[in-house]
Parts: C-alpha cells; structure tokens; sequence
C-alpha cells in the first residue's frame, strides 16, 4: 500500500482527535477557552478537508478549506475584539 | 518517488505533533497559574503542524496564509482573555465590594481619590501640624 496515502489516512485520523480535544476544551468556564476551541475546530476541519480532497481529487474542498481558514480568522478576531471590551 | 516520500513524512510529523498538542490540551490542568495562557501557546503548536501538513498536502500558498494569520488569533484571544476575564493578572478586574460591616475593606477607587493630590479631604488635613513634644525624664 502507498505510504503517502497511509500518511493521510494518520493524518486525518489525528485531526479528528484534535476536534474532540478541542471539543473538551472549549467547554471550560472562560469564554475565551470557547473562542480558542472553536478556532481550533474550523482549522482541523479545514485541514481534513483538505487532505479528504487531495485522497479523492475533489478540488473544490480546497476552495471551502480555504473559505473556513480565512472566515474563520475574521470571526475570532472580532468575537475577541468585543470580548476585549473598549479600553 | 522521492517528493511522495518527503510529502509523507511531512504529513506523519505534522499527524505526530497535532496529537501531542490534542494529549496537552486535554492534560493542562485549570488550576495552574495562566493555564488559559498555557493552553494558547499549545494552540500554537497545532497551527504548526498545520502548516506543515498544509505543505505536505502541496497547498503552499494556504500555508503561507495561515502562517500570517495564526499568530494574530492566538494574540487576539490572549489580549481579550487579558482584559476580561483575567482576574489574576489585570488588577483592574480586581475590584473589591465595599462593606459597611468592616471598615478595613475599602474599594480601590475611592483610596484613590482620597490619595489623590488634589483631594479635599488631603488640603483639609494640611491645617493640622504635628508637633514633636520632648519629654523629660526627672
């Protein structure tokens, strides 16, 4: 069998363990732990994507992976911002 | 031959570090000091193997992209952990309840507007001088 596509299958694999820690991580008391752990999910998310595209040469998940990193950013940085308050 | 072998190295190393960063985040206990800070900085980590895998998938200008934006994230949600939620760190989240059974528990505030230089209450105790008395022993 391939190892490159061995490789991917870990990979992917590892990435949904990372959801589910992150998952558990966003569940604690601050807000700000749920900001981080659903930052963390879009990202795995999108990097499984990426590698679910390239295992079945489906292009257009690039396009989304790419959509959901950069949206993704937007959205943490203006939930942190108003978390942050004006001083 | 060779590029398939360097992509899949890339990709089990970029697997490897994102299930160490997945093992500290879920281990970092919530009672040590800055734990929130602690767990950012593992975040880190991930967007790492991130890239890494980004690269390995061929993908170079995501990766390129994402290694911009990460570490704004992680500066984000720092800054707005910092300014709301921080009790530890920030002394201005540290606002004490004034109580009218104990007189030792003021709020900060009103310390400072007594401290304040331009303060009533200081040009009011300014008529009074202290006198050194001598004492003499018989």
């Amino acid at each position: 069998m391939d190892i490159l596509l061995i490789s991917k299958y870990i990979l992917i694999i590892a990435l949904v363990i990372m959801m589910f820690a992150a998952l558990r991580v966003s569940a604690y008391k601050t807000t700000s732990m749920g900001l981080l752990g659903s930052s963390v999910v879009v990202v795995a998310f999108a990097v499984a994507l990426l590698a679910f595209g390239d295992l079945y040469n489906l292009t257009f998940y690039r396009d989304i992976s790419l959509a959901l990193i950069f949206f993704g950013f937007v959205g943490t940085v203006a939930f942190a911002v108003v978390a942050g308050g004006d001083k | 031959m060779v590029v398939e072998l360097i992509q899949s190295i890339l990709l089990l190393i970029a697997a490897f570090m994102v299930i160490v960063s997945a093992v500290g985040l879920v281990t970092l206990s919530s009672d040590r000091k800055n734990a929130v800070y602690g767990r950012i900085h593992i975040v880190g980590i991930f967007d790492i193997a991130c890239i890494i895998a980004m690269i390995g998938l061929g993908q170079y200008l995501l990766a390129g992209i994402y290694f911009i934006l990460a570490p704004f994230t992680a500066h984000a949600i720092a800054n707005a952990f910092y300014k709301s939620e921080d009790v530890e760190n920030n002394a201005e989240l540290n606002v004490v309840e004034e109580d009218d059974s104990n007189p030792f528990i003021v709020n900060k505030s009103k310390i400072q507007v007594l401290e304040d230089k331009d303060s009533e209450k200081l040009k009011a105790d300014d008529r009074f001088t202290i006198s050194m008395l001598d004492i003499e022993e018989e």
